[in-house]
């Protein structure tokens, strides 16, 4: 088990965010969290990468108990969050964004050649790679954001809604790109509102309701299921 | 469509009129004909101007308004009639207002009534001056026909600028020649070589080594307080321009490196008399590590919380050092006294050149620093923070460590301020702390730019050297302060050197947008 995510309780001051989640996550694989506006999935993220806190609980990686861990070392352990809302710094250059998603690393020959391997994936970046992240359409900004988790060579990536805002086909593109990292070897935790893509993509997946987990199984389990069907796929 | 032409004029003219007005009613038109006169090289600072230099001030701004006027009422066809009507009335409008008020307070005059309790600015003589020592109805008249004058032939000399197609294909040649020449090989050859650069850096220390020697003890005094405040400036512009972290009671750490230093080589109160170098280490110390401590509780905050507390501890320090309770320590109120220059072999050097010299040669220091830190890791893990502190920190970087090494960083750097500052002056007190020091130092940070280098340098001579230069309008110097801001913001929201990122940002916006379909 690469992530194992146990009795997860998370509040904001004094609303109780997170009521006891428990997942895990295998080497390898992808996994999916949807749920509505306001279930907690961000959180849940937010919670693993050390941005939060959780008030009980576990998050264990690779053996290795984080929750106590501040974030630039979880980082450094190689689990990457690419936070939600294609964000980027924008008053940085292409290159620059992705310079600093290189910022624990320190092999400027290994940076250039990740920078290529980015580029070779993204190739809108490297046309822009002298632009400011902020003049970027949506769709560039979103692959700006996971070609800068790249950098940090993450055997776990975080990825917060990578189709929010974006054209039904960019996003199609976005999860090619994605299934692409995946079998390139790196695990992907993928929180979506979009059930549909993120279901036939995803290993396994968990429906986060209220801050609890309400049901799991495979991708394809859930997306013949008639209640999930009902909520998140526009049901008949 | 004369009618708007005619419009636009009077409406200027009302404008420059109320201008005109209320410059008098302030006494800036003594002022500004004392300006028109240091032009011309007479000096008068004291003493009412000539008249000539008046008459030239009201030329100007009669000039002024017909261009304005004329530039305002622009259409297509332009003719010079249309040119000519705007100039003339925005300049008799203007002229008829001014004489109105002229006429008022010469008149009040004549009947031996001072208008000074209600207005302290205007004097028996300023009022002559403006009613150009004559009687007060043709002393009226003849600013009536001086402004309307003016104002048409700037119109219609403006107009024959524009239109005149020898006049604008000459200037249009003369431009286009010189950015030729700027931009031909030749010049790019002699600008890019390394000893055309050589020789631009051996200039600019050949002045920085005369200058101070030369032009005397007054500018020495002057220029070495921008330099104090070019310092303060870098070093706020660590955490607050680059960092993006506001910090209001900056002064605190000037005040905690000035006293440091002042306490440990004064004989009053402590009697310490420690070495110049060591003492000055000490104060920048002190001073850094005041601003770990500050920054340790609550920079893992974000928003303006580190705005509040500086804000709390700078009028905290100064009320400690002005009340009696620490007089044994501090020596309160009165400050302290016969604080030590610099010494070097056992020699002492204590005139206002050695001083510049000390002050130039911080000024590099700081700014070499300055240069090294904004390219550094840190320096971009800084504007990361800046930019987006979330993202920030999940891309590895420590952002509390990061902004607490920023706020020590400006600490020091200001407690170096306060060392120089103490040591030239031989003196430091309370009120050398006040928080328009801090204020002043946010003001040039931002006039010169935020984020840039060359703008703290501009900033602090825009707001330190600039009103020395220009004593004659110290009373107005608020006023001054105003119209720049005002101004500034119109022309250049980003700062008279804005950094080049926003810039940078602005022209790929336009060809983005351009470029979407």
């Amino acid at each position: 088990m690469m992530l194992h995510v146990e009795n997860l309780q998370v509040y904001y001051g004094a609303i109780h965010a997170l009521k006891g989640v428990s997942f895990h996550l295998d080497k390898g694989e992808v996994v999916a969290l949807i749920g509505a506006n306001g279930a907690g999935k961000s959180t849940v993220l937010k919670t693993i990468s050390g941005l939060l806190r959780p008030r009980e609980g576990s998050v264990t990686f690779e053996g290795q108990v984080l929750e106590e861990v501040p974030p630039q070392d979880i980082v450094r352990k190689g689990v990457i969050h690419v936070p939600e809302g294609r964000k980027i710094f924008p008053r940085m250059t292409v290159t620059e964004n992705l310079e600093m998603g290189a910022y624990i690393h320190a092999d400027r020959a290994a940076i250039n050649r990740d920078m290529e391997s980015v580029f070779e994936r993204f190739p809108r970046l490297k046309e822009r790679r002298n632009q400011l992240g902020g003049t970027l359409s949506g769709g560039e900004q979103q692959m700006l954001a996971i070609g800068r988790g790249l950098m940090a060579h993450p055997s776990l990536l975080l990825l917060d809604e990578p189709s929010m805002g974006l054209s039904p086909l960019l996003v199609e593109q976005i999860f090619d790109i994605i299934q692409d990292i995946n079998e390139q070897g790196t695990s992907i935790l993928l929180v979506e509102q979009n059930a549909q893509m993120a279901l036939a993509i995803a290993d396994r997946a968990y429906v986060l309701e209220t801050g609890k987990i309400v049901m799991q199984g495979t991708g394809d389990d859930l997306l013949q299921d008639s209640s999930v069907i009902e909520a998140y796929l526009g049901g008949h | 469509m004369r009618s708007s032409a005619l419009d636009k004029g009077l409406r200027t003219g009302v404008i420059f009129g109320i201008v005109i007005a209320i410059m008098f009613l302030i006494g800036f038109t003594v002022t500004g004909a004392g300006l028109v006169g240091k032009l011309f090289g007479v000096s008068s600072s004291y003493n009412t101007p000539p008249l000539t230099f008046f008459v030239i001030f009201m030329v100007l701004m009669g000039a002024w308004a017909g261009i304005t006027a004329a530039a305002r009422s622009l259409t297509e066809p332009d003719t010079l009639k249309r040119a000519l009507t705007a100039g003339a009335s925005a300049g008799a409008v203007s002229g008829l207002i001014s004489a109105v008020v002229g006429f008022i307070f010469g008149t009040l005059n004549a009947n031996a009534i001072d208008p000074r309790t209600y207005l302290p600015m205007v004097s028996p003589e300023s009022t002559k001056l403006f009613l150009m020592n004559q009687s007060p109805l043709t002393g009226s008249l003849m600013l009536l026909g001086v402004l309307t004058v003016s104002g048409a032939a700037a119109a219609g000399l403006s107009f024959y600028l524009r239109t005149h197609d020898g006049v604008k294909s000459g200037a249009r040649n003369i431009t286009e020649s010189v950015r030729k020449t700027i931009r031909s090989e030749g010049v790019a050859r002699v600008t890019n070589s390394p000893y055309a650069r050589y020789g631009f850096w051996l200039l600019v220390a050949a002045l920085l080594i005369i200058l101070p020697r030369t032009w005397g003890g007054y500018w020495n005094y002057v220029f070495g307080t921008v330099g104090i405040y070019i310092i303060l400036g870098l070093g706020l512009n660590i955490i607050t321009g680059w960092a993006g972290q506001l910090v209001i009671g900056y002064v605190a750490f000037f005040a905690v490196g000035a006293y440091t230093f002042a306490l440990l080589t004064a004989p009053e109160p402590h009697n310490l008399t420690m070495n110049f170098w060591l003492a000055l280490g000490l104060g920048v110390l002190a001073a850094g590590i005041s601003g770990l401590l500050i920054g340790l509780p609550i920079l893992n905050l974000r928003g303006d919380y580190l705005a509040i507390v500086t804000l709390g501890f700078a009028e905290i320090v100064r009320i400690l050092l002005k009340s009696d309770l620490m007089t044994e320590y501090t020596a309160g109120p009165r400050g302290v006294r016969d604080i030590a220059g610099p010494t070097l072999f056992g020699r002492s050097f204590v005139s206002d050149v050695d001083f510049m010299y000390l002050i130039i040669i911080a000024v590099l220091v700081v700014t070499f620093i300055a240069y090294r830190l904004q390219n550094s890791r840190t320096g971009k893990a800084w504007y990361a923070i800046n930019l987006d502190e979330t993202v920030a920190r999940a891309t590895g970087i420590n952002a509390f460590a990061s902004k607490l090494l920023a706020l020590s960083l400006s600490a020091a750097m200001a407690g170096l301020a306060g060392v120089l500052f103490a040591s030239r002056n031989q003196f430091t007190g309370p009120d050398d702390h006040a928080l328009m020091v801090s204020i002043n130092v946010i003001c040039l940070v931002i006039v010169g730019g935020i984020g840039n280098i060359p703008g703290v340098f501009l900033g602090a001579f825009a707001l330190k050297g600039l009103p020395e230069i220009l004593r004659e309008t110290e009373n107005y110097r608020l006023l001054i302060f105003g119209v720049l801001l005002i101004v500034m913001m119109r022309l250049r929201p980003e700062g008279f050197l804005p950094a080049k990122r926003p810039v940078l940002e602005k022209s790929a916006q336009t060809s983005s947008k351009e470029a979407q379909p």
